[in-house]
């Protein structure tokens, strides 16, 4: 209350001041509606501000009863589907629709899931239909969709096992959710404001009035984060009131212009030569992408957690010591260069509006996340300082009319896939093989004819010797049965003993 | 929330304070965060994955203090992104290397966008580590300190090699953080509530009713 009544004066200050620029106004159309005799304003509906500020206190309390009025009914209902659920135990369906689950027989319930499921959500949505109908609030036309039945199942189930406090919980849930419907026109700024009191309430509520320890608090708020959440999801990402949409798309466009910002200018502590490594920063890429898939912010920040996860074991394979900071942001801004994650900047508005605070301000969560913001901070406003580059090269690469890889005489472009890259790498070995395959071949005739030259060599150095020494034999002379031919006193010798043979 | 319940209930509570961690590339602040949460230095068998968030839990004097610290990226190129990093922090260890005399120039630019940012109700720490290579000291003792004392920072000399004066700090910076939320709290009290002032200020939660009470000192978990 106090904030909405803050702010139609700080307008009426605005608004005075655009009129005194304007001209061509009539007098009596800038007077108030109620005819109080002061200036109205268009925003106001005509009125000024203070019979405007009664006006929408009037709409207000009127739209707070009615919304009461609806938040008890609910109650009440809820309480009779919460009663006979557990009469009626195992039955897979929504509490809603009990009293006709009740009254069909076994053999319908045992169509397939699947089937069930659907006709379920559709008995509900009737239902709803009927009940608002005759309520004196407008009808709320809610679309369900399959996730948010599954998640309200979900909720409901798991709030089950918090009995009464979980009743509670539901409640308020289901008053928040209705009063949201109103505050569609509102704001972005206005609805964040209000989820966030919301958190803040409900938590209070529960640790005081519900006694519930603080980590059981937790659960429950991550469970009611997640069903109001991808309730709200449709109305408040990337609102058409904000200028998210444009800033998504101005980032996407600088990535894209700083396609040719290499590893080495960030001084990325980051190898992906490693194949470990490569791994895991396509790993990180995808899990930065994926970010923008879910609808609660919750698990959009586990996406991050998960992506600065891997991108701390590709510095840990590449460095061998534990990450810090240092070596982290760097890392992370290559990670969003090289991923450009769709809608950036609305995934950030978003989570920052709607998260729960206690995770984004000190959890684990919310260090990563903070290290997302730097790093689309610092691409937003990167120049050729922060790259260590001159300003010339620098305006050239963004220009488009060099690539710093170019400049290192590297023939192929830096955007290219793994594969081709891959491809490149063989044909330059395969090169550098043929080249080498050449000098070996070459090598081998040269000893080929080196060897021949040398044979011939010898043979012509021997044929020299054979001709400057040549060899004469002489024939033998004497035969050699007279080899003792020269021994001339023989005839000397005594005669040879001759063998003599002796009897007995 | 709660906390404007009184200073008194106090008692039961445990603190949430988020640390940041500032200084230039090679200060030392890894080896020194690392030193106090896991006591390791230098080890080729550190199992740690990071080092650029980690918690500790702590009980000062029956008080429980979950303490986050917060490192920051310290190279030139990203100093622009500091308030980034140290919004909504309690305090801040700007940390340089006494064989340095740039890396003091560079806390001194901190020091000044801190309290232009956050004004006085951050605790600064200027932490002149690797005082194990006093003989090559290039930033004199008696400067750092009285230029602590000039901008309402106390100062403090570490070696996470030999470990020396890291429990200090911590736990000293944890009593002065608790006091300026004590003083927070009761001006909180004494004024009307204001929902969601205290949303965005410090986080007094219930603590798990596991943690250790040690006497005194204060007790380490993961």
């Amino acid at each position: 209350e106090a904030t909405s009544n803050l702010r139609p004066t700080a307008r009426e200050k605005m608004s005075l001041k655009s009129e005194r620029r304007g001209i061509h106004v009539d007098q009596s159309e800038l007077l108030c509606k109620k005819g109080c005799g002061y200036y109205g304003n268009p925003a106001w509906q005509g009125f000024c501000s203070k019979c405007w500020r009664e006006e929408y206190h009037k709409a207000r309390q009127k739209q707070i009863q009615e919304d009461w009025e609806l938040a008890e009914r609910l109650q009440r209902e809820e309480e009779e589907a919460f009663a006979s659920s557990q009469s009626s135990q195992g039955a897979q369906s929504l509490t809603f629709s009990k009293f006709e689950e009740k009254k069909t027989n076994e053999k319908t319930r045992k169509v397939t899931t699947v089937k069930k499921f659907f006709s379920a959500s559709s008995r509900v949505g009737s239902k709803k239909e009927i009940q608002e109908a005759k309520a004196p609030s407008p009808s709320i036309n809610r679309q369900t969709s399959i996730e948010t039945d599954r998640v309200s199942k979900e909720f409901i189930e798991f709030l089950k096992t918090f009995h009464k406090t979980g009743q509670e919980i539901y409640k308020q849930t289901k008053m928040f959710l209705e009063s949201m419907h109103y505050k569609r026109d509102l704001s972005i700024e206005e609805q964040s404001e209000c989820t966030q009191d919301f958190y803040q309430t409900v938590a209070e509520r529960m640790q005081t009035r519900g006694k519930v320890p603080p980590e059981r608090v937790e659960k429950i708020m991550d469970q009611i984060e997640k069903y109001i959440m991808t309730r709200l999801y449709k109305y408040v990402f990337c609102p058409e009131t904000t200028d998210d949409e444009k800033k998504d798309l101005a980032i996407q466009k600088r990535i894209r212009a700083l396609h040719w910002v290499t590893p080495q200018m960030l001084c990325v502590p980051v190898n992906e030569e490693i194949p470990e490594v490569s791994d895991m920063v396509v790993k990180a890429i995808t899990d930065i992408i994926e970010m923008d898939s879910k609808r609660v912010p919750r698990d959009k920040l586990a996406c991050i957690t998960k992506c600065s996860k891997h991108i701390f074991n590709a510095i840990k394979v590449t460095k061998n010591e534990p990450a810090s900071a240092d070596d982290f942001l760097p890392t992370l801004i290559y990670i969003v260069l090289k991923g450009n994650p769709p809608r950036l900047q609305s995934n950030i508005q978003y989570i920052t509006r709607f998260c729960n605070p206690s995770r984004l301000m000190t959890g684990e969560d919310g260090y990563y996340f903070t290290n997302l913001c730097c790093a689309v901070a610092f691409i937003e406003k990167l120049d050729a300082q922060s790259l260590n580059l001159s300003q010339e090269d620098f305006d050239r690469y963004m220009s488009g009319q060099t690539s710093p890889r170019k400049q290192e005489s590297e023939n192929w472009s830096p955007d290219a896939c793994l594969g081709v890259k891959q491809m490149y790498k063989n044909l330059d070995l395969l090169s550098q093989l043929n080249e080498r395959q050449e000098r070996i071949m070459n090598e081998a005739k040269k000893l080929e004819k080196d060897l021949i030259d040398w044979t011939d060599g010898i043979a012509k150095e021997v044929q020299d010797i054979v001709e400057k020494y040549p060899l004469e034999i002489k024939p033998p002379n004497q035969s050699l049965a007279a080899i003792d031919s020269e021994n001339v006193e023989n005839d000397k010798l005594p005669p040879p003993l001759q063998p003599q043979v002796y009897a007995g | 929330m709660a906390a404007a319940g009184g200073g008194g209930a106090a008692a039961a509570r445990a603190y949430s304070f988020k640390v940041v961690l500032l200084g230039e590339g090679c200060v030392g602040k890894t080896s020194l965060v690392l030193r106090y949460c896991e006591n390791k230095f230098n080890d080729k068998h550190i199992t740690t994955l990071q080092a650029s968030f980690l918690t500790k839990k702590l009980n000062i004097g029956g008080k429980r203090v979950n303490l986050a610290i917060w490192d920051t990226a310290g190279q030139e190129r990203f100093h622009a992104l500091g308030p980034i990093y140290y919004r909504d922090s309690n305090g801040a260890i700007l940390v340089y290397d006494i064989t340095d005399e740039d890396s003091f120039q560079k806390v001194k630019n901190w020091v000044k966008e801190l309290r232009k940012m956050l004004g006085n109700e951050i605790c600064l720490c200027i932490v002149g580590n690797k005082i194990d290579l006093e003989k090559e000291r290039h930033v004199s003792i008696q400067e750092a300190e009285s230029y602590a004392e000039s901008v309402g920072a106390k100062h403090y000399h570490t070696s996470a090699k030999q470990n020396k004066g890291i429990e200090e700090l911590f736990l000293d910076l944890c009593k002065r953080m608790i006091e300026t939320a004590q003083v927070d709290e009761r001006a909180k009290g004494n004024g009307s509530s204001q929902p969601g002032a205290t949303r965005r200020g410090v986080q007094i939660i219930d603590d798990e009713p596991q943690a250790q009470s040690g006497g005194g000192g204060c007790c380490s978990s993961g």
